[in-house]
């Protein structure tokens, strides 16, 4: 992976090669970016267009793009901003006699597969009623298994005040998952 | 459910997922992308821009100047052409520049009058530097071939010449 990163920033810096190093960056990422994204906003549509403009900004600042940083540390950064502010555009869009949290929660059964377990459902549903970071810790470390250090660098928190965030949103997920599975 | 451990449990993604997802993002972020690339960004050269303010003014000003000579000439370079062309003259044509002398024999016996007085009243005035606009002189041997030409015509032809040229004119002006 870190070869191809290599390849990638070496593509993306020389103005000739731009457009074949954005094809590898998302070749190479698009998936476990949609994912992330997808997570957080759970609405398709909503999700496919972040993810583009994820990707658009990537291009238009690599020039910010330090060394010293891995390359998907940086665009978990943008892809999480980006999914924030699609998050609080919805929010803010919403009924104000809503309950967000139902809202999201709606929202996870509207959009699961037919064929989805029950248990799978209650668990993206319990991610749901977490608070803003504590969901982004624990789906950053249960799904993509990155490590604290580098969850640190994308939502700017200590590694303690990670794993304790991680550690809470664990125990919320397990309650919520033994209170409401098969009622 | 009594024992529960989410770390045992299979990592799935369970939302619906359009066909074709990433191939219709990939398109859409290269079409994004790419005219943003062709659009070149100039850096702002005062240098650059001074000369071609300079260059533009200059050349503004030579066009506009150059413009007002062949606008003054206008009205005579119709007759600079028939002259040059040695064809004979059509009767329209005859007519026109004999009324057309008339016109300016009369103006510019009024102007030469005028001329005098007025510029001995303004020297008189004023003592500034007061210059009457100057007035093209027909020159008496031009007034001579004219009267000339016009005694070989007889008065019913110099009629019917001058219903003609009352009409061309009219033509020149609005077709």
């Amino acid at each position: 992976m870190k070869i191809k990163d290599a390849e990638i920033i070496t593509l993306m810096q020389d103005p000739r090669t731009q457009d074949k190093g954005v094809r590898a960056l998302m070749d190479a990422y698009q998936s476990r970016l949609y994912w992330h994204i997808r997570r957080i906003i759970v609405d398709g549509d909503l999700a496919q267009d972040t993810l583009q403009d994820t990707f658009i900004k990537a291009y238009q600042n690599f020039h910010q793009f330090k060394n010293d940083s891995q390359l998907y540390t940086w665009l978990y950064r943008i892809a999480t901003n980006e999914a924030l502010q699609q998050v609080n555009k919805m929010k803010k869009m919403q009924k104000t006699d809503e309950d967000p949290e139902y809202y999201m929660q709606n929202l996870v059964a509207d959009n699961t597969e037919g064929d989805a377990e029950e248990i799978q459902i209650l668990l993206q549903k319990a991610i749901q009623s977490l608070p803003e970071k504590q969901k982004l810790v624990f789906m950053m470390r249960y799904y993509d298994d990155l490590p604290y250090e580098e969850i640190s660098k994308i939502v700017d928190m200590s590694v303690g005040t990670l794993k304790t965030n991680y550690h809470y949103a664990k125990q919320k997920i397990e309650e919520h998952i033994k209170e409401n599975y098969e009622k | 459910m009594k024992e529960f451990d989410i770390e045992k449990l299979e990592r799935k993604n369970i939302y619906k997922v359009p066909d074709h997802l990433f191939e219709n993002i990939q398109d859409r972020v290269m079409h994004d992308v790419k005219p943003a690339k062709k659009a070149p960004i100039f850096k702002l050269n005062w240098a650059y821009a001074a000369a071609a303010s300079l260059a533009l003014i200059f050349g503004a000003t030579f066009v506009f100047n150059s413009e007002d000579t062949p606008a003054t000439d206008v009205g005579n370079s119709k007759g600079i052409y028939a002259e040059n062309k040695n064809e004979p003259k059509t009767e329209s044509e005859i007519a026109y520049e004999t009324l057309k002398s008339d016109v300016i024999s009369v103006d510019s016996n009024k102007n030469s009058d005028n001329q005098e007085t007025k510029t001995e009243s303004y020297v008189q005035q004023s003592g500034e530097k007061m210059k009457a606009a100057p007035v093209k002189a027909v020159s008496k041997k031009e007034e001579k071939q004219v009267n000339e030409y016009l005694d070989s015509f007889s008065n019913s032809e110099i009629s019917e010449l001058a219903s003609n040229s009352t009409q061309d004119v009219y033509l020149d002006l609005y077709n």
